[in-house]
């Protein structure tokens, strides 16, 4: 049954589910077929087609690295009728999956190398993964710098886990910074006055006014609402970043996810790209060559 | 490659040949300057003259809508629908069968369609020689002749067809039949060299294909996309009748229990809205100017190094706003 079909799913039972805000659920699946778990292999930045028989797919980001071949952990936003209804679903309910698709990010390439991690809203999902896959080999980056971007405190995500390391990072060379768009949001206030050189209010660009980034062996990642890249990538630039070391993952509607069914197409006749099979991650290089990805 | 003459008055044998192994569709005249590939019985049927039809083969392969799998959700299991038989399809002109191979680039490529695959290896392919009309441009495209991505091409002469033997299935077939079959003689290969040559000068339509990529790229924001989408209904004809578009979109049909149901994929068009949009809201090709000019790139694109755009004519055509792909491409290099 479904051999070698790529589009066959393959069902994963919901192990655990933390609404981790009003619209962003963590959920946590195990791959129920042990042969199909074994081929699972991913890495950050890669994504999954997450299906609900009678529904529909849509295509979910990774958003942990891998602990054991046979789990897998999505956050999930109640944004469209597939994502509704997979927050309809309890522990124990079954998922069916697809992939991993894309490229992810290449972290072997990075290794040696310092870290930045720029972040708006849901798109610090991709690069928890990111994150957790460096401090779980954390002899082989350098210095790890988050800057994460939320609406207000409630819109936070993972926040024990990312306040955590607003504390306490330091100690492991990891610096986390946080904004927050918000002005009457009492939380974030005293965070900022606890922090001020932490914590701003405001877009997350605002960050760079608190942390003087430097290009020189850094690898800049970003993750978030399309309007943000060109704001986070100008910044960058300015501060004299190597466009092929700017790296973005990008959303378009996917329904395949291995370049076939053609709706994440972007470019020109000069250079077309599927964004789900040739990305989702590009560097700014390519986006400066790519008309219509940012 | 190996060369024979098929007389035509073998013709008939020739074709109940084909319906040995599998089901014939070949073009059939289905109104007043229409066509179609339709499964046929006899000879007479086919008309092997026609200059298009209006769906290309590509129907045959990627399905306009088809059952990916039935699910169960009780039983947590699903199936896919039983493997296609075997196809012929007769009459089959150059530019399909290159509009084929770039299917095959995307369909068969390092994480292949198993639907796709099974019907495409399982069919079998015989082209024609054909005349071009006023709307025909495949030899600008570099698509008016198939080196290859057939298993038998006949190429008309007074006598009956040059035939090309483009696969072992195609070898098969008139060696089983060499009665059929004669080798062809000089006078064969001279007339099927002077048709070829009065076939490429019957052209009146040209499209100057010289780095297009690029005038493409350079052209992004040129006002020929927007002039272009006021006359355009953005209706999707054009998608539906192109032999290289190959969009789908997927579909969940749930039955009456709740429980079971079976996904679809349909083809879908790159100029209707819903082509970019993901949930939330967000288009990121929000109007028709962004979607036509998104589909003029793709058809010429590059797919494994040759254009998308096969020339066949079909979307200029059928446009029902007259919409001509290379009057917009000469505007685009400013030569219009």
């Amino acid at each position: 049954m479904g051999e070698n079909n790529v589009l066959s799913p393959s069902p994963a039972r919901i192990l655990k589910t933390e609404n981790m805000t009003p619209i962003e659920k963590h959920i946590e699946l195990e791959l129920e077929d042990k042969e199909f778990a074994k081929s699972f292999v991913y890495k950050p930045g890669q994504f999954v087609e997450v299906g609900v028989m009678g529904v529909g797919e849509a295509p979910i980001s990774i958003c942990a690295d891998r602990k054991r071949e046979d789990l897998l952990e999505l956050c999930v936003r109640k944004v469209g009728r597939v994502t509704n209804a997979i927050h309809r679903l309890n522990v124990g309910d079954i998922l069916w999956i697809r992939g991993p698709y894309g490229n992810g990010f290449p972290m072997e390439k990075m290794e040696g190398s310092d870290l930045l991690l720029v972040a708006g809203g849901l798109g610090i999902a991709p690069l928890r993964g990111v994150l957790q896959y460096a401090l779980n080999r954390r002899e082989k980056y350098g210095k790890i710098t988050i800057m994460y971007g939320i609406r207000c405190y409630t819109a936070m995500l993972w926040r024990d886990e990312f306040l955590d390391l607003f504390y306490k990072g330091d100690k492991n060379n990891v610096e986390f910074y946080l904004s927050y768009e918000d002005s009457s949001d009492k939380q974030c206030y005293e965070l900022q006055c606890e922090r001020s050189d932490r914590c701003i209010q405001g877009v997350v660009t605002r960050l760079f006014e608190l942390k003087d980034v430097k290009p020189e062996n850094t690898y800049a990642v970003i993750c978030g609402p399309p309007i943000m890249y060109k704001f986070v990538v100008q910044e960058l630039m300015k501060r004299k970043f190597d466009p092929k070391k700017i790296y973005m993952t990008l959303e378009r509607r996917m329904k395949c996810g291995i370049g076939k069914c053609g709706h994440c197409i972007v470019g020109t006749g000069k250079n077309i790209k599927y964004v789900c099979k040739d990305g989702p991650v590009f560097t700014y290089w390519d986006a400066l060559n790519t008309k219509g990805m940012i | 490659m190996m060369y024979k003459v098929l007389a035509k008055e073998n013709m008939y044998s020739f074709f109940e040949i084909l319906k040995g192994i599998g089901k014939v569709y070949g073009p059939v005249k289905v109104g007043e300057s229409s066509y179609d590939f339709r499964e046929v019985d006899s000879l007479s049927e086919v008309d092997l003259t026609y200059v298009r039809t209006m769906i290309p083969p590509k129907k045959f392969f990627l399905k306009p809508k088809e059952t990916i799998f039935e699910f169960d959700e009780e039983k947590l299991e699903f199936k896919e629908p039983p493997n296609g038989e075997a196809n012929v399809i007769l009459g089959v002109h150059a530019c399909d069968i290159n509009a084929l191979k770039i299917l095959d680039g995307i369909y068969m490529d390092e994480t292949p369609d198993k639907y796709y695959t099974q019907r495409r290896e399982s069919s079998f392919i015989v082209g024609i020689s054909c005349t071009p009309d006023e709307y025909c441009f495949c030899e600008s495209m570099g698509t008016s002749y198939a080196l290859d991505g057939f298993d038998l091409f006949l190429h008309e002469i007074s006598r009956g067809y040059v035939v090309r033997i483009g696969s072992e299935k195609g070898h098969r077939i008139v060696d089983e039949n060499k009665n059929l079959f004669e080798d062809p003689k000089t006078e064969d290969i001279e007339e099927f060299k002077q048709n070829e040559k009065k076939r490429l000068e019957a052209f009146k339509l040209k499209l100057n294909v010289s780095g297009i990529q690029d005038m493409l790229d350079i052209s992004y924001e040129d006002p020929v996309w927007k002039e272009t989408a006021e006359e355009c209904f953005g209706c999707g004809t054009c998608n539906l009748v192109c032999p290289t578009c190959r969009c789908y979109d997927v579909v969940d049909y749930v039955g009456l229990n709740i429980k079971s149901g079976e996904r679809v994929r349909r083809w879908d068009s790159c100029m209707l809205r819903k082509h970019g949009l993901v949930a939330g809201g967000l288009n990121f090709r929000p109007t028709r100017i962004e979607r036509l000019r998104n589909r003029f790139n793709c058809k010429v694109g590059l797919t494994d190094g040759s254009l998308s755009c096969v020339g066949c004519g079909r979307c200029a055509v059928y446009c029902p706003a007259d919409i001509s792909f290379v009057e917009v491409m000469m505007k685009v290099r400013g030569e219009a």
